[in-house]
């Protein structure tokens, strides 16, 4: 069975490439994986167009972007690294090019709206491109922002799907690769589209906390603080902002398992947050508000109730009171 | 003279998208033009002004996800300065087991990755088909070491996505940030460096870990610097030598501190800058001017006249630490204040970047600040010269790697490697250095883990020393990634950034001219390189990309090419 292709187009704007290394890190599956296609029903992913890993060494990249944008790449996957820029506040100059048309730069804003409008979907690999990241930090000198917000939050692909956010500093390498081969056998029929949650991330990597995703988190329910970097117990009073952050990369590591900023010992300091790197993230040395803590405690209390309750209830249940 | 215009944008690096604009003598057969200008500003200056000094060293790693963790080094080593917070000696090891793991990842990722498929049967097939032929009767001469018996062979094992050395390559690279995640949480972008020291618990397999990967790195050096011998020596041997030539103008701050010396203290700069394992100098017209990190410091300019960015008042730190007079110009001086101006105004300003140059301020000669080249030759070039450690020679760098038993590799006994200061530097030269520069840095953290682990025996485990944030302070932090010198400078006061100035190796190398005769180091390169493909039809330009790439741009490239007003093809390169 030869399977329909599906084009990838990758687009760097206010980028620092650290989500392209990042997604070299991915190894179950892998790039070579993905774009090799090992069992029929993933495979026929081309990656069409990529600044750093594309496939084709010749004259066909910049007019893949350019067939995209007129309509003749058919269907495509934009995924976009980096923030967006507003060419706006650039005067009569430009914060960011793509190539040039007719002796003038085409900006990468220019470049989005394009291609945005012939996409299957538009996937945002990393926070700058999710939520405008380093880039939009105050004073947001460059009017910097997520795709979401630049194509506007109800926006829809054609094929009806909002834009897919996978934030991260860098997006996680194994993130991008799982939503990249999910969305092809969705595309195909074999699994349901991705839940999302309100800004748009999907629910199974950023459900939870990387406090509820820390190995250390038992530690601090037991009390346990570490005062010293260096000590192996909860980073919280040294900074760590993993209570406010959406996060699995403590539990999963970051290259094949290992490492994961807080198992490690570092602290969290929000990277996959909407306000990331501006307060409450930054500054990073600096502790995380005390409120989460009063109310995980209230939970704690009432699970603890339960836990005693559950056993204590059964020996009542066997005589009969 | 027929000239003919070559456009080579965006050739994304370092903080994005870098362009090229070439112009060929077609008569002569070399070009006789160039000018470099990077197209995308981000403002990290701006965003760092008013943040908690510490806040730099996580988020100057995001200026470069390929390079992060050396601007993560020259933060914490700035804002160490500035906090008077010097780490413990264990904290410093772990601080160079990072850096380390990285010029591991990219220098493999550099040479094979991004240089090698210019040298490719794809590439040499196609621009210099008179190579091919050549290179399939060309026997290599270290066929025993790598197993490839033609130079041919060698070539097609660097075509992208399918041969043999470029597909190692990427997991070998994959092992680098692996070794990075296991002390940093994560690569790109660590997040265990922190001003006094490192936050990481040290566990007990901790250093067996990273030597175990350690190991694969050592295994393939042994393969990976002779196949990068064979075909160097064989591409110089067509006759290679003039292409991306220029004086021998070169800055190496050094790296790998010495655990025992480093104390964060600026007027011991001079001091524990000579005891790292990468020397720190200045090299002008092939000699060496000097060695002391602190009259490197004091030496840099950075000018604005042909970049997008308005000029500031004049100093406003007279003096460094030490009493040494402060330039207008430098760093700690400098403000940033961009303003967007045209594209391709080749007569005025042209590029997001600016113009570092090199004042040899002490002797003032000439008072001409020199335009210095950064990367792997700098530091191999001066390191080797100095004599400052026991593997430098005065004219080589000899060391031995150990022995190493890994599954997949060739070659398990230990070898000698001798890197030779080579009689000029050009794009062969370059990525040669490259190569060796990976070998060395293995040699280095190999030393250094036995080094940690006597410490451990010794009961010096200790990552991390509390410190006192004073109110008002400033900070450098030099040290080197993998395509060159790379610095930061703060000054804080009230405990917040009032100034953060960062200059990046390729802003010394891709920085837009300050006069005609006062090239940048990419323009100067490009100046005077002969044309090797066939200039009937349409011009690709490879040996100007090779040319580039050899300055290790980080990323590879889109090559848009114009022939007048005519797009005439677009070329993308792994």
């Amino acid at each position: 069975m030869e399977p329909e292709k599906i084009h990838v187009i990758w687009l760097s704007g206010q980028a620092c490439t650290g989500c392209t290394v990042s997604f070299l890190n991915a190894t179950h599956p892998s790039v070579v994986d993905i774009l090799t296609g090992f069992i029929p029903q993933a495979a026929g992913i081309t990656l069409d167009y990529h600044q750093t890993i594309m496939l084709p060494w010749g004259e066909e990249a910049l007019k893949a972007v350019e067939a995209a944008e007129r309509g003749e790449l058919d269907p495509f996957v934009l995924v976009v690294e980096g923030a967006v820029p507003d060419e706006d506040k650039a005067g009569e100059g430009y914060w960011c090019a793509i190539g040039e048309e007719e002796g003038k730069p085409v900006t990468f804003s220019e470049r989005l709206k394009r291609l945005a409008e012939r996409a299957a979907a538009v996937v945002a690999a990393g926070t700058c491109s999710s939520f405008g990241g380093i880039p939009h930090g105050k004073p947001n000198p460059t009017g910097a922002k997520g795709v979401m917000d630049f194509l506007g939050k109800g926006w829809k692909s054609k094929l009806g799907i909002p834009v897919v956010n996978i934030p991260g500093c860098p997006v996680h390498g194994e993130h991008l690769a799982e939503v990249l081969a999910h969305a092809v056998l969705a595309v195909r029929g074999y699994l349901p589209l991705p839940e999302l949650d309100e800004m748009h991330r999907p629910t199974y990597i950023f459900g939870h906390t990387a406090h509820e995703n820390c190995p250390r988190c038992g530690l601090f329910a037991d009390g346990k603080n570490s005062h010293a970097f260096g000590e192996p117990y909860c980073m919280g009073l040294l900074g760590c902002k993993g209570p406010i952050s959406h996060c699995d990369v403590p539990k999963r590591g970051f290259v094949e398992g290992v490492g994961g900023c807080t198992a490690i010992g570092a602290i969290c300091i929000g990277c996959t947050e909407p306000e990331f790197p501006d307060e409450p993230y930054g500054p990073f040395l600096k502790k995380a508000p005390a409120g989460f803590f009063v109310m995980e405690k209230i939970h704690s209390i009432g699970g603890s109730l339960d836990a005693v309750w559950s056993r204590i209830k059964e020996k009542f249940a066997g005589r009969k009171l | 003279m027929v000239k003919k215009e070559v456009m080579i944008e965006p050739m994304t690096r370092l903080e994005g998208h870098l362009g090229i604009h070439a112009v060929a003598d077609l008569e002569k057969g070399v070009y006789v033009d160039a000018h470099s200008f990077v197209v995308m500003f981000r403002g990290f200056e701006i965003i760092l002004k008013g943040r908690e000094p510490a806040d730099a060293i996580w988020i100057t790693q995001r200026i470069c996800g390929v390079c992060p963790t050396p601007h993560a080094m020259a933060s914490v080593q700035a804002v160490d300065m500035a906090y008077q917070a010097p780490p413990p000696p264990m904290g410093v090891l772990l601080r160079n087991f990072l850096h380390g793991a990285e010029q591991l990842y990219d220098a493999a990722l550099g040479c094979l990755v991004l240089e090698g498929p210019d040298y490719s049967e794809a590439a040499v097939k196609k621009w210099n088909p008179d190579w091919w032929e050549k290179a399939r009767k060309a026997k290599a001469p270290n066929a025993k070491l790598h197993g490839y018996k033609t130079i041919a062979d060698i070539m097609r094992a660097l075509n992208p996505l399918s041969g043999e050395l470029w597909l190692r390559s990427l997991a070998v690279e994959k092992l680098g940030r692996k070794m990075a995640s296991l002390l940093g949480g994560k690569h790109p972008h660590v997040v265990s460096m922190v001003p006094g020291g490192v936050a990481k618990t040290l566990t007990p397999t901790d250093l067996e870990q990273y030597a175990a990967m350690l190991a694969h790195h050592v295994a393939f050096a042994k393969e990976f610097i002779p196949v990068m011998d064979d075909l160097l020596d064989f591409v110089l041997s067509l006759g290679y030598d003039e292409c991306g030539s220029r004086k021998v103008n070169l800055l190496s701050y050094g790296a790998y501190d010495d655990p025992e010396a480093y104390t964060a203290n600026y007027e011991d700069m001079s001091n524990w800058g000579l005891k790292r394992a990468v020397s720190p100098g200045v090299v002008i017209d092939g000699e060496l001017v000097t060695q002391d990190l602190i009259e490197i410091n004091v030496g840099v300019r950075e000018f604005i006249d042909r970049s997008y960015y308005e000029d500031w008042a004049g100093p406003s730190i007279a003096e460094d630490p030490a009493g040494n007079p402060l330039d207008a110009k430098h760093p700690w001086n400098k403000e940033t204040k961009p303003k967007p101006g045209p594209y391709k105004a080749w007569d005025s300003k042209y590029s997001w970047a600016g113009s570092p140059r090199w004042e040899d301020w002490k002797k003032r000669v000439d008072g001409f600040a020199h335009s210095v080249e950064a990367g792997p030759i700098a530091r191999m070039w001066v390191t080797a010269k100095a004599g400052n450690i026991p593997e430098s020679t005065g004219s080589s760098l000899k060391f031995t790697l150990p022995k190493a038993t890994v599954a997949g590799y060739k070659v398990a006994d230990e070898m000698e490697f001798e890197w030779k200061i080579p009689e000029r530097v050009n794009t062969v030269e370059r990525v040669r250095a490259r190569a060796y520069y990976y070998a060395y840095s293995a040699y280095v953290m190999y030393n250094q883990l036995l080094q940690a682990l006597e410490m451990v025996k010794a009961g010096k485990a200790e990552v991390w020393r509390k410190y006192k944030k004073p109110k008002d302070g400033m900070g450098v932090g030099m040290t080197e990634a993998m395509r060159g010198a790379l610095a930061h400078w703060v000054v804080m006061k009230g405990q917040r950034i009032q100034n953060y100035q960062v200059i990046t190796p390729s802003g010394w190398n891709a920085g837009p001219r300050l006069s005609d005769a006062d090239l940048g180091p990419y323009e100067d390169a490009i100046v005077g390189t002969p044309i090797t493909e066939p200039t009937e039809g349409e011009l690709s330009g490879i040996d100007v990309v090779r040319t580039i790439r050899s300055f290790d741009p980080c990323l590879a490239c889109c090559v848009h090419l114009y022939q007048g007003d005519r797009c005439i093809r677009e070329i993308p390169i792994c």
